[in-house]
């Protein structure tokens, strides 16, 4: 691979994992302060904010989707590890392409049919949040799976290049 | 539609990401019955609609920040204070420790992580027999899971929509002849080797006391909170979080605030892993229920047994076969919903169901070949994967035993409710 795709693929890896920790950041720390805050309101001075609680679990939603796009960088999903103690790691890698090639390919199809959901809600007008549109709050999910999907191509990818950079060692 | 299913199930065996497995599932379900795809989206989005889900990012997060702080160390220095003049003493020491801080860490294996490294030289250094504490360390590291606040508990009671408050205190009694039986076990095998830790001194206690004074309130908060009815589940873990930032980034300056963002991502890493799971869950089991699933399996099942304890004895044998093979946050919502009615109609109340459930997948973290225990003692003491089942099998039995008793003896669960 020439360097410079290397460094621009390096710098983009650490772009990613910077924008998502800053949204993980943001939504936590928010969603702490504003059930916190809610119950001081409700506690102390006896009044509440409408849409907090809505809100509260919508950032859940979106903390679900953020930490699994996260998940997928550093190949944390939950899977049945049954067999990799069984095997040696090129049979496992075989395995992986197999399995994350799938899965990139569901994750592609949810993508879309988020898409269309999406768009759905856009022409109905749906509202969350006392007025709010609806696909702002949802707009996370085609995203999210898009990105899960390009996730497991970019994995499948990796995998497939190494076993050809091997292979060339091999013959030299 | 068989041979899909089978395709499923070997992609899932071959390790492929759960959540893909159980949506292809639901997909291919909506396809057979001229279903929209796009409900897909509809069911996902709808984590945004269960109550109380707040509380499983929140507590994790809290989780995370004491076992990266030092409160692991003054919590093992706590309970010495406290146990240590007890013949077997720092056996119990561990135990008691490991269970308390993984109620509060979730069973993720952290609890090996923090407190065996902590736990596993102090009791060699106290002439423990190595393979012992092998076994005690690794098979502690789950123990505690029915303690509140613990994770499983809560996604148990939104899963089942049963009251989490009412799980929490389900949770007490069953957890604690757990901890007994562990502990008489530890006190037998060790008699030969039965010199105190220390004698009980009151220095020391305040000491330990006046150390971990920050950390002393967190039980009360949680549970105090939740049964004054001053508090929500959710709203007693954002407390929680909060509360223990505060303290550790804060008071005891033991993390600092650069280390914090990576902290919240590690923590929302295994929130996604779980989450991603219920939301494609919610789907598969509502077509699930749609098409008429647990009518066909209670019929199934009514044809195998007949009374409520042949069924008990069914369903543990179910639940340490899937133990063996799944996760528990991924057993619980899956299976909780298929079962749940099935269990009703045996006379089986949703809280103890909920407790056995619990119990019986505790012994999946150290049963071959999945039990993630199993895998992060070997990796973290450096010990053979063989070595580690061995040490581990005589507390296996002891629990299964356990749950055995937590099973056949509803009350034990149901005691504290009824008060």
């Amino acid at each position: 691979m020439p360097t410079g795709l290397r460094s621009f693929l390096s710098r983009l890896d650490n772009a990613g994992r910077l924008v998502e920790n800053i949204v993980l950041v943001t939504l936590l720390s928010g969603m702490m302060l504003l059930a916190v805050g809610q119950i001081v309101l409700r506690e102390v001075f006896d009044t509440g904010i409408i849409w907090a609680d809505e809100l509260v679990r919508l950032v859940v939603l979106w903390l679900a989707m953020m930490g699994a796009i996260a998940a997928c960088r550093e190949d944390r999903h939950i899977r049945i590890d049954a067999l990799s103690h069984l095997f040696s790691d090129n049979v496992i890698s075989g395995i992986r392409i197999v399995v994350d090639l799938f899965a990139a390919g569901v994750c592609a199809v949810i993508a879309w049919q988020a898409y269309r959901y999406l768009q759905l809600e856009i022409e109905f007008e749906d509202t969350v949040l006392v007025g709010t549109p609806a696909w702002i709050a949802h707009v996370i999910i085609p995203i999210g799976f898009a990105l899960f999907s390009y996730r497991f191509l970019v994995s499948v990818m990796k995998r497939v290049v190494s076993i050809f950079i091997v292979e060339d060692e091999a013959a030299a | 539609m068989i041979l899909g299913s089978m395709i499923l199930l070997l992609l899932a065996v071959f390790g492929a990401p759960l959540f893909a497995v159980i949506a292809t599932s639901a997909m291919l379900g909506y396809q057979r019955d001229d279903t929209d795809l796009m409900n897909m989206a509809l069911e996902i989005q709808s984590i945004a609609d269960l109550p109380f889900l707040a509380a499983i990012p929140l507590f994790t997060f809290a989780g995370y920040v004491l076992s990266e702080s030092e409160a692991p160390k003054r919590l093992v220095r706590l309970t010495s204070s406290l146990l240590g003049w007890m013949p077997g003493g720092l056996a119990l020491v561990s135990l008691a420790a490991c269970a308390f801080f993984t109620a509060f860490t979730g069973a993720s294996g952290v609890t090996i992580i923090a407190l065996g490294a902590i736990l596993y030289p102090a009791l060699k250094h106290d002439g423990y027999p190595d393979k012992f504490n092998l076994g005690l360390v690794t098979s502690s590291g789950s123990l505690g899971l029915l303690f509140a606040p613990s994770l499983p508990l809560i996604l148990y009671g939104v899963i089942a929509e049963v009251s989490i408050d009412d799980l929490f205190l389900a949770g007490i009694l069953p957890g604690m002849l757990m901890l007994v039986m562990l502990s008489v076990w530890s006190l037998w095998v060790n008699r030969t080797n039965r010199k105190p830790l220390a004698s009980f001194s009151w220095r020391d206690t305040g000491k330990a006391i006046r150390e971990s004074i920050w950390e002393i309130p967190l039980p009360f908060v949680v549970l105090g909170g939740i049964y004054s009815g001053f508090l929500a589940v959710s709203e007693a873990a954002a407390i929680t979080a909060l509360y223990v930032l505060i303290v550790e980034v804060g008071i005891h300056r033991e993390i600092s605030l650069k280390k914090l963002p990576n902290i919240m991502r590690s923590s929302m890493v295994l929130v996604g892993g779980i989450l991603i799971i219920l939301g494609v869950s919610l789907a598969s089991t509502n077509y699930m229920i749609g098409a008429g699933i647990p009518q066909l399996l209670l019929e199934y099942v009514s044809s195998l047994v007949s009374s409520p304890v042949s069924f008990l004895i069914l369903l543990l044998i179910f639940l340490l076969v899937l133990g063996a093979i799944l996760d528990i946050f991924s057993a619980i919502v899956l299976v909780v919903p298929l079962i749940l009615p099935i269990a009703a109609q045996y006379g089986v109340h949703e809280v103890h169901l909920g407790i056995v459930f619990l119990a019986a997948m505790q012994l999946g973290y150290m049963t071959p070949p999945v039990g993630l225990n199993l895998f992060i003692a070997s990796y973290r003491f450096d010990k053979p994967i063989m070595h580690v089942y061995s040490a581990t099998f005589p507390f296996l039995i002891i629990l299964t035993f356990s749950v055995i008793l937590i099973a056949f003896w509803p009350n034990l669960s149901l005691w504290l409710l009824s008060e």
